[in-house]
């Protein structure tokens, strides 16, 4: 009797460990999201925009990356050291990049002297 | 019967798990972790890219130009249409709606293909138009070195993306047949979050190659 009621406790724990299903309506929207912005990229890249045009370009890439994160890889249900592997990976690319544009971007040329 | 058995059942748990919540969250992590790879081994051609272009920006602007934006973007949407093609599929089995599954699977895989077909009619109009570093590269002008530099980069860049998406083809193809067979149910699907995962990345990858390949110095 005991063992029963012990074997259902641990069923039902297990129910609740598995995330619940991602309603239809969900996916739709964020797919519509993901083409509006795709449409908003190659609308705003035909403008002249000077450096707001890489600005733009960076940001919606972005906005789109996070939505699929986001939604599709299931990030926002997922525990929080899944979470912290995931961001990871952007972390050490955002240094990488980071890093080498510091150093690209101060550069000063200092001509030779005898030149 | 036997795959009817298998997939209404947990999938069996590996003796040094304790639960199939606890195995299947060590899943997930573990591939994320290969995806973080996976994200440095594209982040050093970002790299590359973000420096050459603040050192050449005029040059790369113009040879952005020379890249078809319209089959670019045709690509993009294949690729975002097909994720939320396998989320749905991956919801589907869930949700125990075999035949649906598979034909998401399906979907996904057959959109992936249409992309490499596409990137290929891309390459082939590239090497009429003499393109290609150190095959066929005829360029003159002030910007021939920095033009040269941003089709090696869209070679390296594109090509290794396509490699990852003929990987995904082929993946998501064979699970789309284990789907319809019944491998898999409600709570025996590991295997279909991870492959969707890993497409996922592939669509997040093109999602930054997309602005930076076909639309930089297409305005005036």
């Amino acid at each position: 009797m005991s063992e029963q009621g012990s074997q259902s406790s641990a069923a039902t724990k297990e129910d609740k460990a598995e995330p619940p299903v991602t309603p239809l309506s969900h996916f739709l929207w964020i797919l519509a999201a993901l083409l509006a912005l795709l449409a908003l990229s190659a609308g705003t890249a035909l403008i002249k925009l000077g450096t707001w045009n890489t600005v733009l370009n960076l940001g919606i890439a972005l906005i789109k990356a996070l939505l699929v994160i986001a939604v599709f890889m299931h990030e926002t249900e997922a525990r929080k050291l899944t979470r912290l592997t995931s961001a990871l990976g952007f972390i050490w690319l955002a240094m990488l990049i980071g890093l080498a544009l510091f150093d690209f971007l101060t550069r000063t040329a200092v001509p030779s002297p005898w030149k | 019967m036997n795959a009817e058995l298998l997939s209404s059942e947990a999938p069996a748990v590996e003796e040094q798990f304790d639960d199939p919540t606890q195995q299947r969250e060590a899943a997930t992590l573990g591939m994320w972790l290969f995806l973080a790879t996976e994200i440095l081994f594209f982040g050093v051609l970002f790299a590359s890219y973000t420096v050459c272009r603040v050192l050449y920006s005029e040059g790369f602007a113009e040879a952005s130009r020379r890249t078809d934006m319209l089959l670019g973007s045709i690509e993009t949407a294949v690729l975002l249409v097909s994720s939320s093609l396998i989320a749905l599929g991956v919801r589907a089995v869930r949700m125990n709606e075999r035949r649906l599954a598979a034909l998401l699977f399906a979907g996904t895989s057959a959109l992936g293909i249409s992309f490499l077909v596409m990137h290929g009619f891309e390459y082939h109009h590239e090497y009429e138009e003499h393109l290609i570093p150190g095959i066929d590269f005829a360029q003159s002008g002030a910007n021939a070195h920095a033009i040269e530099l941003f089709f090696c980069l869209y070679y390296f860049i594109t090509g290794f993306h396509s490699l990852h998406v003929f990987i995904g083809v082929v993946i998501i193809g064979v699970l789309a047949v284990r789907v319809a067979r019944g491998a898999f149910g409600p709570r025996h699907h590991t295997t279909l979050e991870l492959a969707a995962l890993y497409w996922h990345l592939v669509d997040i990858v093109w999602i930054f190659v997309y602005p930076a390949i076909y639309l930089i110095g297409r305005a005036g």
